[in-house]
């Protein structure tokens, strides 16, 4: 009897693909982490809102740690996804800058919980997570760097790209620990603002506002 | 690892038999020295390793004493945590008022940030960086700090020609661009590079107020 039930799990375990139950226990981290925050999420929460047993979870990883850098990585790859999606090489850069800086919020509005473990919750899973969060921003911030070409020919600090993630970085981490992640789109001519001044200073940079201002 | 071995409990004690210190003095210095031990344990072993034992330890004050205090550790880290960042905010005030025009208040100020981060580079590292592995609330209490500098930055409004027209934001921006700048540097363990970003977070702080042009001069300024 016990040789059937075993033979039985064993083929049960072959449909139900492995590869798609590490999926799940990775977005249902990023839920949870978002949702009670990440020094109160216990493995327990996270294989409940997974629909998967304790012993799958342990065999995808040694804890729950691991297993939030893992959903982590993941994270960072679909917002990486789709901003590249909305954003192509026919687009001029301010046009790329300010189609990947609205998908972001927008993706953020509608997710709230990926968004708060995106960018705050991931600062209280430690040192390795703060560096891929840091790690993401700074992915973010070589797409700015063509934006020297703007500057006619002045000459622009080396750090200016990182200038410009974190001002508008600042911003959106105040909304999310706010609670206001639906307010970010409202937000898109300010942080365009910021993400711009330090390239075309603050006349050009507030034209640019108004125009995604009136369009919005 | 400062909080471990036992001579640190011997540091400090009041005077033993019948003294005049009043009961408010002895517990003002009780709770000072507690907060001081609560910044070196915690940047020493991080947060979550932290215990209220380590706290009493390096503080040598008793479990009873501590709890007539506060209620957990949290509650000792926030204190803790609010009094490094009065001291910062005093320090860039002084700094910044012994100025006249904006643009040297903004440097003298920056100039005497990272004067004090670069002095205690355990305690910048605390302030800005792992202050998130203590969770929401205390970074509640960083974007709080941060948010106490706006009226530093909000008088280049005044000083900007057409400074009144820029977004609500301006301050906010500047102030995340300041302290990513930072915190990248701390995050690559550079803290001793740290007075060499003036140049940096000066422009960062004047460009949404009066344009790379302009910053890129006043930064210019006295460094030749």
């Amino acid at each position: 009897m016990m040789k059937v039930l075993q033979s039985f799990q064993a083929t049960w375990d072959g449909l139900m693909a492995s590869e798609s139950r590490r999926d799940l226990i990775l977005a249902a981290m990023i839920r949870v982490v978002g949702r009670e925050g990440y020094k109160e999420t216990s493995v327990a929460d996270v294989i409940e809102e997974a629909g998967v047993s304790r012993t799958t979870f342990y065999k995808h990883f040694e804890d729950k740690h691991e297993c939030f850098l893992a959903a982590y990585e993941v994270l960072v790859e679909q917002v990486f996804a789709e901003v590249i999606t909305n954003c192509n090489g026919s687009q001029s850069w301010l046009q790329r800058m300010e189609k990947g800086l609205e998908t972001i919020v927008k993706l953020f509005a509608l997710d709230p919980e990926l968004a708060r473990t995106a960018v705050v919750e991931v600062a209280a899973a430690g040192a390795d997570a703060r560096q891929m969060h840091w790690d993401a921003v700074a992915r973010f911030t070589e797409y700015l760097e063509d934006g020297r070409e703007l500057s006619d020919g002045r000459e622009l600090p080396e750090n200016i790209s990182l200038m410009s993630a974190g001002a508008v970085s600042g911003l959106i981490f105040d909304e999310l620990l706010a609670g206001r992640a639906a307010q970010l789109p409202a937000m898109l001519p300010d942080l365009l603002f910021a993400m711009l001044v330090p390239y075309i200073g603050p006349s050009a940079a507030a034209e640019e506002m108004r125009r995604v201002a009136a369009a919005a | 690892m400062p909080a471990a071995g036992g001579q640190k409990r011997e540091r400090w004690r009041p005077p033993r038999g019948r003294h005049r210190l009043p009961p408010e003095v002895i517990a003002r210095s009780q709770r000072e020295r507690l907060l001081e031990a609560a910044i070196r344990v915690v940047a020493a072993k991080g947060y979550a390793a932290t215990t209220v034992a380590d706290l009493t330890r390096e503080a040598g004050i008793s479990r009873t004493t501590f709890y007539a205090m506060f209620d957990d550790k949290e509650g000792c880290f926030l204190a803790a945590y609010d009094g490094i960042v009065d001291a910062l905010v005093r320090r860039v005030a002084t700094a910044y008022e012994g100025e006249d025009e904006w643009p040297q208040r903004a440097r003298a100020g920056l100039a005497a940030l990272l004067e004090a981060l670069t002095e205690e580079p355990e305690v910048a590292r605390l302030a800005l960086v792992d202050v998130g592995s203590a969770g929401p609330a205390a970074q509640r209490r960083f974007r709080a700090a941060m948010q106490r500098l706006t009226p530093f930055f909000d008088e280049g409004r005044d000083f900007a020609p057409g400074g009144r027209n820029l977004p609500a934001n301006t301050s906010r921006m500047a102030i995340g661009a300041v302290t990513g700048l930072i915190a990248d540097e701390l995050t690559e363990e550079r803290a001793e590079d740290l007075p060499r970003l003036l140049s940096d977070v000066l422009f960062a702080t004047l460009v949404p107020y009066i344009g790379p042009e302009a910053a890129a001069r006043e930064v210019g300024e006295k460094e030749r």
